[in-house]
């Protein structure tokens, strides 16, 4: 769910758009229907069973009219080919670093706030922070998952991934087409170097860490860890905590550095033509009781303070103000910057 | 003497042939035997020697509604994919066979240009054609682009039996005294009916395991069966992924073994 | 069966960009004739065949069968036969099938449609082959289900191109007394397309020999082959030795058995056997002149006569009347 859409050919991608275009410019708007439609993106998975099931029908309910949940893959890509005057969705649901390029291209508002959503007033400052574009309405927190069958002390460094007696054991992500890697990367430089953004440290760190098993994905990296093939991998909490009561031996530890924020961001297409039920369902999933559902349904993090969480949830999520000072947000619009020279400087290390 | 004749020498060649097919046989089939393996090891992850047999991923695909729709929607789609390649794909290559058109060439080679673009550029163009005309997404635009990919087989396979296709067999129809329509339907279609009925099988599988076009072209809870089982590998990779593929396979295999037993794919003209 | 006549009138036929295929041939034939077109490859034989089937449409002349013009009448209508080299039996179909198919195009009722089917099969002597398909069949076999699926829809015109041509040389030869006997017991005009004249000479009532789209002759075998009107048709048919005349004189030609081999100093030229060709009944000898020409001789092998050896010294006798003069 993390993974970087594989496209950045964008020009291309445009060459073709146009010559589409071109054939059928000036066609009819589609008539509305009696009831509005809002077209949304979602998860799928237990995230979606649920939405699917609970939370979409009631808000269809309250608000009398229809979404419409696209849960196929690329979202940002069909965005970007679809008419900015008519997007083909309402409301973006990515992780943060793709509304960050999306903003770049003006597919989605820069700012929202809690005059269009009441509810932003009570969430915790990084989920409507600087480094967010739109609205964080869940975050997981990018640690280490480890085995607890292996010997292994409960890692309490980043570093503890770089144990010689991990060679080969250990778990990571191939970076150009995944953010948690990427966010692996920049939280390297900060423990091996000056900062998230010293990006000499963390390739050097990065080269230390070979062998390391590669995955694209993060569902591959769970099976992997319950495989046993790897030991200790770069992992998000829920990743680990959705296997709680199966008698999985794996866990998450929180480095003493810190984890890094894989926020779940809401945000409004300015093309929309139903713009206050898109505000209206980004507030509606900022609600308490939706928050809680959602939170302890699939193991994420609510934004609202107010969720009371059962304390199974209550003990392991990040909703206190001293839990959620730990979490450290990536500046996604830097990396995205550099993201190609990154790409293939990581290659290189990562590949002989 | 005779003793010695009958005492089979050790053919090295031989040998060395018989190695060599089944190590392709091996190749082959080996993807195909981890995913069975996966699906019925009750483990959510691949683990070698399996820990046991279950059911329940298959159990899992066939009991998620959305697993189901898409299958069945995966279905209808190819079926109708297979009829209008078949009907366009083989009247385009009697054109280009017969048809005497100028720039024959070209127009081969542009009958083929789906096969030579990228399928995701081919859905991606046709997806913003149909959001710029205002369509959306419906099914019979996820039709269109799948029999876009899958018509160039038909023609391919169609070309091929029209190229080896002795005309004085038709000619010698019309002498009997068929006219051009009957000489069409009595001769020619069903001469050239197993190079058409091939390449249909081609487009039916194209459109069944159809990835790159659905993948724009898809709507929301209408997804085909390979844009679910994408999606779904992404939040819960486990053995109902390996199910799926499994029933994929068995479906995509028995349509081949129907279609062959209706139609006789087995030539009786010369490919 | 009836037969009928056919008559082209001045027809021409052009490929587009290539040279004239046929170039104003008039032809009649008789109803119940036996006619050959005789010529090299692309001589316009296969095309002139092709026109009077109607699957070339001439640029301008007109064809005639049984009196009417059919220039303009379809293929399907004009109710002839047709056996192609290639035979072009329907491989989807049958024996059975393949010979009733003419019959069904006509909407005969089906127990006509059996009987006559049966009928023409045991005609062909191919009855218990019915249910067979032609993969399954010998070339002969083949040839023979070609040949009752054109004539058992009683055409009154039977057009064979190159019938025999892929048949190995003793089915060919046997092929060929029957194929003559056919026509002649069903008594239907029978035109056919070869390019080899023994064959030609064999089987025809008439002949017409072409070259480049035109033709050179037409006659009975005994009239082509023993008065050939012009140099291409002495050479195409049979051996033949050009004879020296004067400048400005007609041509002269002689068979090689017109030729005699008598001892040195006898005959016209003396010279010596270069080669000789032992043809079973005969031998043909190539004789050297001291003159420096090369002759042909035929000779039979009547009673126990051996043939001669290469370097005898012979004299070569003919007389004058033996010789033919060629017009051009």
């Amino acid at each position: 769910m993390t993974r970087t859409v594989p496209f950045r050919r964008r020009s291309l991608i445009r060459t073709a758009a146009g010559l589409a275009a071109a054939a059928t410019l000036g066609a009819p708007a589609v008539l509305r229907a009696q009831t509005r439609t809002l077209r949304i993106t979602t998860w799928g998975g237990k995230w979606g069973e649920m939405m699917k099931g609970q939370v979409l029908p009631a808000f269809e309910k309250e608000f009398k009219c229809t979404v419409q949940a696209d849960q196929a893959f690329p979202f940002l890509p069909k965005l970007q080919a679809s008419p900015k005057g008519d997007p083909i969705y309402d409301v973006l649901h990515t992780n943060s670093n793709e509304q960050w390029k999306a903003v770049d291209e003006g597919l989605v508002m820069a700012k929202i706030t809690a005059r269009e959503v009441p509810n932003i007033a009570d969430i915790y400052p990084y989920a409507i922070s600087d480094k967010i574009v739109g609205v964080s309405i869940f975050t997981s927190a990018i640690g280490l998952g480890f085995r607890t069958d292996k010997g292994l002390a409960k890692p309490t460094s980043w570093k503890a991934l770089a144990d010689s007696k991990l060679a080969g054991q250990r778990g990571g992500y191939i970076i150009p087409v995944n953010s948690l890697g990427q966010a692996h990367l920049m939280m390297l430089g900060k423990v091996y170097g000056k900062g998230l953004n010293d990006l000499d440290a963390a390739f050097k760190a990065m080269a230390e860490l070979k062998p390391i098993k590669l995955v694209d994905f993060t569902g591959q990296m769970e099976k992997m860890l319950l495989a046993g093939e790897v030991s200790m991998g770069v992992i998000h909490d829920s990743g680990i905590y959705r296997y709680d009561g199966q008698n999985q031996p794996v866990d998450f530890a929180i480095p003493s550095e810190g984890v890094l924020a894989l926020e779940q961001v809401l945000n409004v297409t300015p093309g929309s033509k139903v713009r206050d039920l898109a505000f209206a369902y980004i507030d509606y999933m900022l609600r308490p009781d939706v928050q809680k559902l959602l939170a302890e349904g699939v193991w994420y993090s609510p934004s609202n303070r107010k969720v009371k969480l059962d304390p199974k949830f209550d003990a392991k999520l990040f909703n206190t103000e001293a839990k959620v000072a730990q979490l450290i947000q990536p500046d996604w619009k830097w990396y995205n910057a550099r993201k190609d020279d990154i790409d293939a400087r990581v290659t290189r290390i990562l590949r002989d | 003497m005779s003793a010695a004749r009958n005492r089979t020498p050790f053919d090295a060649g031989r040998a060395v042939y018989l190695a060599v097919n089944a190590l392709l046989v091996a190749f082959l089939l080996a993807p195909i035997a981890v995913i069975l393996v996966f699906a019925l090891n009750p483990t959510p992850y691949i683990s070698f020697p399996p820990v046991g047999v279950t059911w329940r991923w298959f159990d899992k695909f066939f009991s998620g509604a959305d697993f189901m729709n898409a299958l069945w929607l995966s279905l209808w789609i190819a079926a109708c994919v297979l009829v209008l390649s078949i009907l366009i794909g083989g009247a385009s290559a009697l054109a280009l066979a017969r048809g005497n058109l100028p720039g024959r060439a070209w127009l081969t080679a542009f009958f083929m240009s789906p096969l030579m673009l990228p399928a995701i550029l081919t859905g991606l163009a046709l997806f913003q054609s149909y959001l710029l005309a205002g369509l959306g997404r419906p099914v019979w635009g996820l039709i269109i682009g799948h029999t876009l990919v899958a018509v160039p087989y038909v023609i391919r396979t169609t070309l091929a039996v029209l190229h080896n296709f002795d005309r004085r067999i038709e000619e010698a129809a019309a002498v009997l005294g068929a006219g051009p329509i009957r000489v069409f339907f009595e001769v020619t279609l069903p001469l050239i009916r197993p190079g058409v009925f091939a390449g249909g099988v081609f487009a039916f599988i194209v459109s069944f395991d159809q990835f790159p076009v659905s993948l724009f072209l898809v709507q929301p809870n209408g997804e085909t069966l390979p844009v679910v089982l994408f999606n779904y590998m992404k939040f819960d990779l486990d053995g109902a992924i390996a199910a799926a593929s499994t029933v994929s396979i068995l479906m995509a295999l028995s349509v081949v073994l129907i279609l062959e037993k209706l139609i006789g794919l087995k030539a009786y003209v010369k490919l | 069966m009836s037969s009928a006549a056919i008559r082209l009138e001045r027809v021409s036929k052009r490929f587009d960009g290539r040279v004239v295929a046929v170039d104003d041939v008039s032809l009649e034939i008789a109803a119940g004739e036996f006619f050959a077109l005789l010529g090299p490859s692309g001589c316009g034989k296969t095309t002139t065949l092709r026109m009077i089937a109607g699957f070339e449409r001439p640029d301008s002349g007109r064809i005639h069968v049984g009196g009417a013009d059919i220039t303009d009448v379809a293929v399907h209508r004009r109710d002839m036969g047709m056996v192609f080299q290639s035979y072009a039996l329907f491989p989807h179909r049958t024996v059975t099938e393949n010979v009733a198919f003419g019959l069904r195009m006509r909407e005969l009722p089906k127990p006509e449609i059996a009987r006559r089917v049966e009928a023409a099969l045991a005609q062909v002597a191919l009855t218990g082959l019915e249910a067979r398909r032609p993969a399954q069949l010998s070339g002969g076999q083949q040839q023979r289900v070609a040949l009752a699926r054109a004539l058992v829809i009683e055409p009154r015109v039977l057009l064979c191109d190159e019938p025999l041509g892929a048949l190995d040389r003793k089915l060919r030869q046997q092929m060929q007394f029957e194929l003559k006997e056919l026509q002649r017991r069903l008594g239907v005009t029978l035109v056919f397309v070869t390019h080899d004249q023994e064959e030609a000479l064999a089987m025809s009532d008439r002949i017409a020999v072409m070259d480049r789209g035109r033709i050179e002759q037409v006659g009975t075998p005994a009239e082509i082959y023993g008065r050939p009107r012009t140099r291409f048709v002495a050479d195409f048919i049979g051996e033949i030795n050009f004879l020296e005349s004067e400048p400005g004189a007609a041509p002269r030609a002689l068979r090689p058995e017109r030729v005699r081999l008598a001892p040195p100093g006898e005959g016209r030229v003396a010279g010596a056997i270069e080669t000789a060709n032992f043809l079973g009944g005969s031998t043909l000898y190539r004789v050297r002149g001291d003159d420096g020409r090369l002759l042909l001789a035929r000779e039979t092998h009547a009673g126990d006569r051996a043939p001669r050896d290469p370097g005898q010294r012979v004299g070569l006798v003919w007389s004058d009347e033996d010789a033919v003069t060629l017009e051009r």
